[in-house]
């Protein structure tokens, strides 16, 4: 292995990849992770104390969490995604004399770098909100993130292994082998879920402790948390080190050979369906032609991993507001019906960012269609399955909101135009990132989408979209926050009507907003000449 | 079953684009007679596509005119693009949708009657041999048979204004004869054909006259004999180098 190589390797791949643009993107999004892992550990160092979880449950939930991340490296593993590479990886790398060895070495080392770099400081923050809870200092959260780091570097280096498994030059045996392992670790990672089980023995959960995910769960929560042991944590770091190795030379073995034909190259804005036929479903005869749009709209989103993941989002939002809510912390303050309205409310934003491709608005614009007509149809098709998940995950939240505050009408006003609102906001927030996306949104299988024009038109996008987003929003939220006068001014006789009317000024205000910012939006398709 | 088209002559008067400081098209006037195939050249950058583009309604000019028979293409956008199909130069579909929904969703968009619309598709299918792809995703399909789907698209709606930006880049040698062949039927209809294409070939098999563009200003406009006389080229001289000599000539003096 050429070390000098390697370098050049990872420097072009960092000078290609972190540019200026990229770099301010990530820190908006480094920002953002920081403040969702503050009410992340808020809530659940809240949500712990109120059930009296103790530590060695925490450790079995971290290491539950962690087991969810190797699931995932493993899936993408078998993939063929262990080691990611794009086009020009393709074109000028793999078609160079550079060995393999030397391109798996400095994809991993790249990897790992920019793992380390981005992952330290939410983790960082994670830790220290822990030991500041626990009182255990600055300096065991650092290490305690270090450990994590260590962990998410294993999973890399494991998926890595599983895609260079897949090659031809691995006997039938081996793979029979891999496979067994895979499972096996698969299986263990897993078992702390066997704690629901009220008949299983607890020492199920700990086999767990083996693995990387119990290991560094282990150490991570145990140091942060005060728990008393440090021959153990040296063993548990020992045996994590070792994981590290293992893989490490694993992969340094498998990578001597030739093995980029089972390497799946990214394409940008490039769906993959897992079958190329489908039954065609759009049956035009007789229906309108914005009954058609719709329907190709639904279509679209069934096909593509647009679906899977607003399912998956909604199952995640609905986990931790179920947690939040448990916590008890809506009950501590009538504001915090507010995090409702945020949280519910910015699903809306992101997912109509999907909704345009500007390589695709020839098909429209040399149409004789209406282009505002064109985006509300659009909006309608997508706002229905946002709604259909959202829905549900706001009754669950507001049932017992509701219940928890018929003692206090002048609350319970609050949480009745909290949920409503909720819904509202995210069908505000998804006109908003419709017209941002119709006025801003790039192609996604253009050259230029990973070119500093459009990180920046991403980064500007964004940061118009939030503060456009928030002042349209806002009368709903003024009202949630003014509500408690309101009521007790009004008195308790009056209440039914007030709410009432309330609720319907905030449809009709949520109505008129959404008709101008998609009359916007199919005013901006309209205009737009960058394509 | 495609009918016979209703002639209809393209007018471009005075059309200048810009985009902030740079002119992309510069004063440019022509007219393209009804049913005439009329070719245009010009090195990358010209302002071919940008002129395509504006003429389908995609740009809005800077200044200057466009009209198909009287229809102002800005003053009466709906009308004046139901009349016209259009090809842009690397056509992306919706790659989620099967063969036949993306065409049913493109036929209903350009307003095509029910009862025509599936006799179209399957008589366009049929013609490109792509019938057994009717119910395949079209991100699944190869480059070429994208171009030929795209090429479907553009003529669903029997325009009356054909619009090619580059239809032949990039395509296999089958691929290609069967886009000829489109081409070639679509003129005898009496379509009146705009085609930008770097194909010399193409151009001098299909375009009774050609426009010559560079900078963004017409060069030259006339039949293949007329632009020989005027880069002073000989009687039996190729394309290629006529177009070479006139483009030449325009890169030495850009001022006229």
């Amino acid at each position: 292995m050429s070390l000098g190589t390697v370098g050049v390797l990872v420097r072009y791949w960092i000078k290609g990849r972190f540019t200026r643009a990229t770099i301010a993107s990530l820190a908006v999004g480094e920002a953002f992770s920081v403040i969702f892992v503050l009410f992340g550990s808020s809530t659940y160092l809240s949500f712990s104390n109120k059930v009296g979880l103790t530590t060695g449950l925490s450790e079995v939930a971290g290491s539950l969490i962690l087991a969810l991340y190797i699931v995932g490296l493993i899936q993408s593993g078998f993939n063929g995604s262990g080691l990611p590479v794009s086009s020009s990886d393709v074109d000028y790398v793999f078609t160079s004399p550079v060995p393999p060895r030397d391109v798996f070495s400095a994809k991993v080392l790249l990897n790992s770098l920019t793992t380390i770099l981005f992952g330290f400081p939410p983790i960082l923050v994670l830790y220290l909100r822990f030991s500041s809870y626990y009182h255990t200092g600055a300096l065991v959260a650092v290490l305690a993130g270090t450990v994590t780091l260590m962990f998410f570097v294993i999973g890399l280096l494991l998926s890595a292994d599983i895609t260079l498994s897949l090659g031809r030059g691995i006997g039938e045996r081996k793979k029979l082998l891999r496979n067994f392992f895979i499972i096996l670790v698969l299986v263990i990672s897993l078992l702390p879920i066997t704690l629901l089980i009220p008949e299983v023995p607890g020492t199920v959960a700990e086999a767990a402790r083996i693995l990387p995910n119990g290991l560094a769960a282990t150490i991570s929560v145990g140091l942060v948390s005060g728990s008393p042991g440090t021959i153990n944590y040296l063993l548990d770091l020992a045996l994590l080190s070792a994981w590290l190795a293992g893989f490490l030379i694993l992969g340094i073995r498998l990578s001597r050979g030739h093995f980029y034909e089972v390497l799946e190259v990214a394409v940008p804005g490039v769906e993959k369906f897992d079958k190329p036929d489908q039954t065609s479903r759009l049956n035009p005869r007789g229906r309108s032609l914005w009954s058609v749009v719709r329907a190709k709209e639904r279509i679209l989103i069934g096909r593509t991993r647009e679906a899977r993941a607003l399912f998956i989002n909604a199952m995640f939002l609905s986990g931790f507001l179920i947690i939040y809510a448990l916590s008890g912390s809506f009950q501590s303050s009538p504001t915090s019906f507010l995090f409702i309205l945020f949280i519910i409310g910015s699903f809306g934003s992101g997912t109509a960012s999907r909704w345009i491709e500007k390589e695709r608005l020839w098909i429209l614009k040399s149409s004789p269609v209406s282009m505002r007509r064109y985006v509300k149809e659009v909006f309608r098709a997508r706002i229905a399955p946002l709604l259909f998940y959202l829905a549900p995950v706001t009754i669950a939240v507001g049932v017992p909101l509701v219940l928890s505050q018929l003692g206090q009408p002048s609350l319970l006003l609050g949480v009745v135009l909290a949920l409503p609102g909720a819904l509202e906001i995210a069908g505000i927030t998804m006109a908003g990132g419709m017209y941002f996306a119709s006025k801003y949104g790039q192609s996604s299988n253009d050259d230029i989408l990973s070119s500093q024009a459009q990180e920046l038109a991403d980064i500007r996008r964004f940061l118009f979209q939030t503060v456009i987003n928030l002042i349209i929003v806002s009368p709903v939220i003024v009202l949630v926050l003014v509500s408690q006068n309101l009521a007790t001014s009004v008195g308790s006789d009056s209440l039914p009507e007030l709410a009432a009317g309330l609720v319907l000024a905030s449809i009709v205000f949520t109505a008129f907003s959404i008709n101008l910012l998609l009359n916007r939006a199919g005013d901006a398709v309209r205009r737009r000449e960058d394509l | 079953m495609q009918k016979a088209a209703s002639l209809v002559q393209v007018s471009i008067e005075h059309l200048t684009k810009n985009y902030g400081t740079l002119v992309a098209l510069n004063n440019v006037s022509l007219k393209i007679g009804s049913g005439e195939v009329f070719g245009l050249l010009g090195p990358n950058g010209a302002g071919k596509s940008t002129l395509l583009k504006t003429l389908v309604g995609i740009l809005r000019p800077t200044s200057g005119t466009i009209k198909l028979d009287e229809i102002d293409i800005v003053a009466s956008p709906e009308k004046a693009k139901s009349m016209i199909g259009y090809l842009p130069e690397n056509p992306s579909l919706y790659t989620g949708l099967t063969t036949l929904e993306f065409l049913q969703f493109v036929g209903k968009i350009r307003r095509v009657a029910d009862d025509l619309l599936d006799q179209e598709i399957s008589d366009s299918l049929k013609s490109f041999s792509l019938e057994d792809k009717r119910n395949s995703l079209v991100g699944s399909l190869s480059k070429g048979m994208k171009q030929k789907v795209a090429l479907i698209a553009t003529s669903l709606h029997n325009p009356l204004v054909l619009v090619l930006d580059e239809p032949l880049t990039a395509l296999d040698p089958r691929t290609r004869v069967s886009v000829k062949d489109w081409i070639g039927s679509q003129t005898k209809r009496g379509v009146t054909t705009i085609l930008s294409t770097h194909d010399l070939d193409v151009a001098q098999a299909h375009a009774g006259r050609i426009a010559i563009i560079d900078h963004g200003k017409i060069v030259a406009v006339d039949n293949i004999e007329g632009l020989r006389k005027m880069a002073n080229a000989k009687s039996d001289a190729q394309l290629e180098d006529v177009f070479l000599r006139l483009t030449e000539e325009q890169a030495q003096d850009p001022i006229r």
